[in-house]
């Protein structure tokens, strides 16, 4: 017997074709507090003047939500891990920044049609990722985690030693224009808020679309055996590979972005220090999970900012020579990643997923 | 001709230290198929402990360079125990994820240390003046060098090939199902495998900090160089890391010596280990001296 759902109240699982079961909103409920979420979200810079400080650490949490996304399709639904996504992040800025070394900092191109940036720095990350990706023909995960931890070496050498690259110091992009003429100094972070915004949210729908797509099930299947799923007519290896194309596609946008709000490319963004960041954000939030890759970031820059602030206290304290900023930032985000593997193994994500099922099934406890 | 004998002679005493650092890396791949990405903060864990016992506890430096061995050695038996024991039995992919972890974590507490950010170097306590044979000449500290690596290759070796310890790690990397069967305890040998990694781990770093001074940068790159050198050995290839080592350090110092400054290139020695890697892996997976494992379902 099927039952009548209230769409608003329902507190069960009443699915009876799978189709049901994939919607992205599963009750009117979901869609309603999303589309009130997103409206926050879109609408709070207007009510409180935020100092570009803040900002400046809300967009960097955007850009890195776009990057995880990235990270996590390749390590958490894919099962591949990669010690090099600050490097594909690099592809993407460094895209940006030959355009600006061959044509100008300032050229109509990259001042007018940065959506257009954005798109080629992501295309150009795709084709990158899925050239370091190539052994995934032949090899399982151990080896690929080696050779994109080589591909992070190769790219710091190719930006330190070549003067294309200015050498790894900073080249300089220029000033975005919007429909209202060249976004003002005030405005930038702002303005790169609400690009990045809607980019973040694009991605979102995207990746949670891929998932429930006969592709994205073969990232799934592929990680979870790949002699089954070759059995059952996928190719592994070209899956892996595409898994590090799409990867590498996010990690250029938001390479690109990462260059246009800082208005300007230097190698010290793109080092090993920063894959592993990605690579904790991601464990931090949840692997294999859509919303980790928008918990583990946040998460992980406000734990930052709380690090800097010891720091700073801290450096009062002990006026030694040594720099407890630089130590105590890898000793955190190494115990965070060790800490959440041995007890919380599927991240922030999983007590989301708790504290919703708690409220859906309220009052009963299970 | 004196100069292409020179490279060979300096590719030698680089890769002999590769080969070391690459033996503890591969002790621990093979017996618990874990990928340690932290080893190069292990090899400046134990040249620091090295340095802090001879000069800031003014202990002889022969003394200190035994006792760093002994304390890096249950430092790295510790970390298997607290971090990597628990991991037993979950996917190969946490496990690795936790190294990485690892990693971050000693490169902070480094960082909180003096070693972080200055340099230091050993005191000398072997002649200056190198050696000179024919046009080629080699330092003291390097000779040294290569002879205690030489020594300690040559122990560990003996060590798998003889004792009942080294057998039965090699059981275990062969058949944990099997070797658990006849009454070897796989937990204990994991951790001595850590702890033999932790030190020739220390060996390594104590002899680069000797030749190279005392970098936190330099220590940690061997680390990262050591992949390239494992991958042409072949991951769980012990006579594979030496080999692959030394192969490593000639093909360094050559291009270091040949190819810099040609044609606009610099920093080839850093590069080219790497794009070998990446080669190797698209065209000779399992490396030259791998086990090519072989998948029946």
């Amino acid at each position: 017997m099927i039952m009548a759902v209230n769409r608003w109240l329902a507190t069960g699982n009443y699915f009876t074709t799978y189709k049901q079961e994939q919607r992205i909103f599963q009750t009117n409920l979901d869609r309603t507090v999303f589309i009130a979420f997103l409206m926050v979200v879109f609408t709070w810079p207007l009510f409180f003047d935020v100092s570009s400080k803040y900002m400046l650490v809300v967009d960097n949490i955007l850009i890195a939500i776009i990057a995880v996304i990235g990270l996590n399709l390749l390590t958490g639904f894919a099962g591949l891990i990669s010690i090099g996504h600050a490097a594909f992040v690099g592809v993407g800025a460094y895209t940006l920044a030959s355009f600006s070394r061959v044509l100008g900092d300032s050229h109509v191109l990259i001042t007018h049609a940065w959506p257009l940036m954005l798109l080629i720095s992501g295309g150009v990350g795709a084709v990158i990722g899925a050239f370091v990706g190539l052994p995934a023909l032949r090899l399982k995960h151990l080896y690929l985690a080696i050779a994109t931890l080589s591909f992070q070496m190769i790219f710091l050498w190719i930006i330190n030693f070549s003067t294309f690259f200015n050498q790894g110091q900073t080249i300089f992009i220029g000033r975005a224009y919007w429909l209202t003429g060249q976004v003002a100094r005030d405005d930038h972070y702002l303005f790169w808020y609400y690009v990045m915004l809607v980019i973040v949210v694009m991605c979102g729908f995207g990746v949670r679309n891929l998932i429930r797509t006969r592709y994205g099930r073969c990232l799934v299947a592929v990680r979870d055996n790949d002699r089954a799923a070759d059995a059952m007519g996928m190719h592994p290896g070209l899956t892996k590979v595409y898994a590090f194309a799409l990867a590498g596609f996010f990690a250029g946008v938001a390479g690109a972005l990462h260059a246009y709000l800082f208005r300007g490319v230097g190698f010290e963004s793109f080092t090993l220090g920063h894959s592993i960041t990605y690579l904790a954000m991601a464990i931090v939030g949840g692997l294999g999970t859509l919303v980790g890759s928008f918990f583990g970031p946040t998460a992980i820059y406000m734990l930052d900012l709380k690090v800097e602030n010891v720091a700073e206290y801290a450096g009062t304290i002990f006026s030694e020579t040594m720099n407890l900023a630089t130590g105590l930032r890898p000793l955190t985000f190494g115990l965070i990643i060790v800490l959440f593997l041995m007890f919380e193994p599927r991240g922030i994500a999983n007590w989301w997923r708790i504290s919703r099922s708690y409220f859906k099934l309220w009052p009963f406890r299970f | 001709m004196s100069y292409f004998l020179q490279l060979v002679v300096s590719g030698i005493v680089v890769g002999s230290i590769y080969a070391l650092s690459a033996l503890g890396f591969v002790l621990i791949y093979k017996s618990s198929r874990v990928l340690n990405i932290a080893h190069g903060q292990l090899i400046a864990t134990g040249a620091f402990i090295t340095y802090a016992l001879a000069v800031w506890a003014g202990i002889h430096i022969a003394l200190a360079f035994f006792l760093s061995l002994i304390i890096t050695f249950f430092i790295a038996m510790s970390v298997e125990r607290v971090f990597l024991r628990r991991l037993i039995g979950e996917p190969i992919i946490s496990v690795i994820m936790v190294t990485i972890g690892l990693m971050s974590i000693l490169d902070g507490l480094i960082y909180l240390t003096p070693f972080g950010t200055l340099n230091f170097s050993f005191p000398e306590f072997l002649p200056t003046t190198p050696i000179r044979l024919g046009g080629v000449s080699i330092s003291w500290t390097q000779l040294v060098g290569v002879i205690i690596t030489t020594i300690l290759i040559g122990g560990f070796s003996w060590f798998f090939r003889k004792s009942t310890l080294g057998i039965s790690m090699r059981a275990v990397s062969d058949d944990q199902l099997a070797s658990m069967s006849i009454g070897i305890s796989i937990p204990r040998v994991f951790g001595l495998a850590w702890a033999a990694a932790g030190f020739s781990a220390a060996a390594a770093g104590t002899i680069i900090g000797n030749i190279t001074g005392l970098n936190f940068e330099t220590l940690q790159a061997f680390g990262i160089t050591v992949f390239p050198v494992v991958i042409l050995g072949g991951l769980d290839s012990i006579i594979g890391a030496v080999v692959a080592g030394i192969i490593m350090g000639l093909i360094q110092q050559f291009a270091a010596g040949y190819l810099d400054g040609h044609w606009g290139l610099h920093g080839t020695a850093s590069l080219l280990p790497y794009i070998i890697l990446l080669v190797i892996l698209l065209f000779k997976p399992h490396g030259l001296f791998g086990i090519h494992e072989i998948e029946r379902v």
